[in-house]
């Protein structure tokens, strides 16, 4: 991509960014920064949460084939009543606690110089999108091991209906990804917000989680819900993708100072 | 990069030196991104899928589960779950010109939140119900029945998400002051509520008119609406086009003075 501002212009630029910031920052809203740190603190218990979460998911260890027959998934789930409740119960409690993680990215996607809010606004819907159909799924478990007695074609049409909520919606990720890489490549503050670097991570993300969504064309090989591509990379990809944008959150939140963010 | 629209000669900023670059690429890329999300949707859901226009509620069993299971089905609902993202950014596209109006913020979060809703019921959702079908073969035709009724009526049948987006939208073009769009279009979005209404019996008639493969309900409601949502874009496209580069976002990082506070003002 190109450099924002002419090589000319730094100098000029530069100063009358410095006198912005000094006008548009006064006393009392230097708490913004602290509130954003506050909320991007709560991130490292949620993850660690999700974690012990998927490693106790009787569903996960090793992933439930979807070849397997309808008697089979019901089987399955009577035997695992318990567990499956369990991190259900776990998941729907913290299904939203990354979403502070998710806003505060969002508020520093408002401070890069560019336009308009666009890729702001747009960050936001893809953020609840994507968190209802993890609850979707999550719910689509949970109804199925409520009553694992009942007609094993249900309960197999649940538990497909969660893996599809689980491993296929990555259109929201994607999209977030593209839109924060977006506003870096975009940013014409002299001193961007994020450094470049992110937004090549955040591309190369988007595009390690693209294929999972095509997991529900196939049942076997890399790409089924259950293999190396759609599972294993994909959630990989996610706890990568969270913990580096935790540090680099970390960074940019405390370089903000006391400039204040605009409304979206 | 290049190729968007250059906006400067016809808004000479006073305030704002001449800019060889195209200062709104921002919105330019998220403004072209819904083309192609619309025609990627429509191929999906016609030529490929034959979604639409929309098989009878009252089709025979054989003649469901023959659809319900056919792979092209999949694919189409892989297409979609891999650019169902994009309908934000579209949305986002609102959004951002209603930010620009004389208008409480209200209007913008509503807009906002219905569109989270409605991507969620009025696509997510329902692709999911078909692709089910197609996914496994050995569901029952009876559970089949239930994932097509399932799937249309929550295409077609989702309402109260679009009805909230279309009245805020509608209102806050109306009560804006700084003419962002035209106040013309703030009354027709207002009147697309209504034919959202007329969607709703879908919920209740098997065939005819009202079905949700009717004339009133599927195409009469069809027409009325890619009318209005071409037209909406064409209207967006020259408030983008027309917006003084002083009224930027980044209006602050080239201004001689820096505004004191940069965000517009609400009086509605």
């Amino acid at each position: 991509m190109t450099e924002r501002t002419k090589d000319g212009e730094l100098p000029d630029d530069g100063g009358k960014v410095a006198t912005a910031t000094l006008e548009r920052g006064p006393g009392p809203v230097s708490m913004t920064n602290r509130g954003q740190r506050i909320m991007l603190w709560t991130a490292p218990p949620a993850g660690a949460l999700f974690i012990i979460g998927f490693f106790l998911f009787p569903l996960f260890s090793p992933p439930l084939s979807p070849t397997l027959s309808p008697e089979q998934v019901a089987a399955i789930f009577s035997e695992n009543v318990t567990g499956i409740l369990g991190v259900v119960i776990l998941c729907n409690l913290i299904a939203a606690s990354l979403v502070p993680l998710f806003a505060v990215i969002a508020v520093q996607i408002s401070r890069t110089a560019t336009s308009s809010s666009v890729f702001t606004y747009a960050y936001i819907i893809c953020v609840g999108v994507g968190t209802t159909a993890f609850i979707l799924a999550d719910y689509c478990w949970g109804v199925a091991a409520f009553r694992p007695d009942r007609d094993p074609q249900l309960i197999s049409l649940l538990n497909d209906m969660a893996w599809f909520f689980f491993i296929a919606p990555v259109g929201t990720i994607a999209v977030q990804n593209f839109c924060l890489a977006l506003s870096i490549y975009l940013d014409e503050r002299p001193d961007p917000i994020f450094p470049r670097w992110v937004a090549h991570f955040n591309v190369a993300a988007a595009l390690l989680l693209i294929p999972s969504a095509f997991s529900i064309l196939y049942k076997t090989g890399p790409l089924a819900w259950d293999g190396a591509v759609s599972f294993t990379l994909r959630n990989a990809v996610l706890v990568i993708w969270a913990v580096v944008m935790f540090f680099v959150l970390l960074g940019v939140v405390n370089r903000q100072g006391d400039e204040r963010e605009s409304l979206a | 990069m290049s190729d968007t629209v250059v906006t400067a000669p016809e808004f000479p900023a006073e305030s704002a030196p001449p800019r060889p670059r195209n200062r709104k690429r921002d919105q330019w890329i998220a403004f072209w991104l819904v083309p192609i999300f619309f025609n990627l949707f429509g191929v999906v859901f016609v030529p490929l899928s034959w979604m639409m226009p929309p098989r009878p509620p009252n089709n025979p069993t054989p003649a469901i589960v023959e659809f319900m299971q056919s792979h092209n089905l999949l694919i189409a609902c892989a297409v979609l779950t891999v650019c169902f993202g994009l309908a934000s950014v579209g949305n986002a596209v609102y959004l951002i010109q209603i930010k620009r109006m004389s208008v409480s913020p209200v209007f913008r979060y509503s807009v906002m939140m219905g569109a989270m809703t409605g991507t969620i019921v009025g696509m997510l959702f329902p692709m999911f119900c078909f692709g089910l079908g197609a996914f496994r073969s050995g569901y029952e035709p009876s559970t089949l029945s239930m994932l097509y009724d399932f799937g249309y009526l929550a295409f077609i049948g989702s309402l109260g998400c679009f009805c909230v987006m279309w009245m805020s939208f509608g209102l806050a073009i109306i009560l804006d002051k700084n003419n962002v769009l035209p106040k013309w279009l703030g009354y027709y979005t207002v009147w697309q509520y209504v034919t959202e209404l007329m969607a709703a019996p879908v919920w209740i008639s098997k065939s005819g008119p009202f079905a949700w493969n009717g004339l009133m309900t599927f195409w009469f409601a069809m027409v009325l609406y890619v009318s209005w949502q071409i037209i909406v874009y064409v209207c967006i496209y020259r408030a983008i086009k027309n917006q003084p580069d002083d009224t930027l976002e980044t209006a602050w990082l080239h201004a001689e003075v820096a505004p004191s506070d940069p965000r517009p003002k609400a009086d509605a």
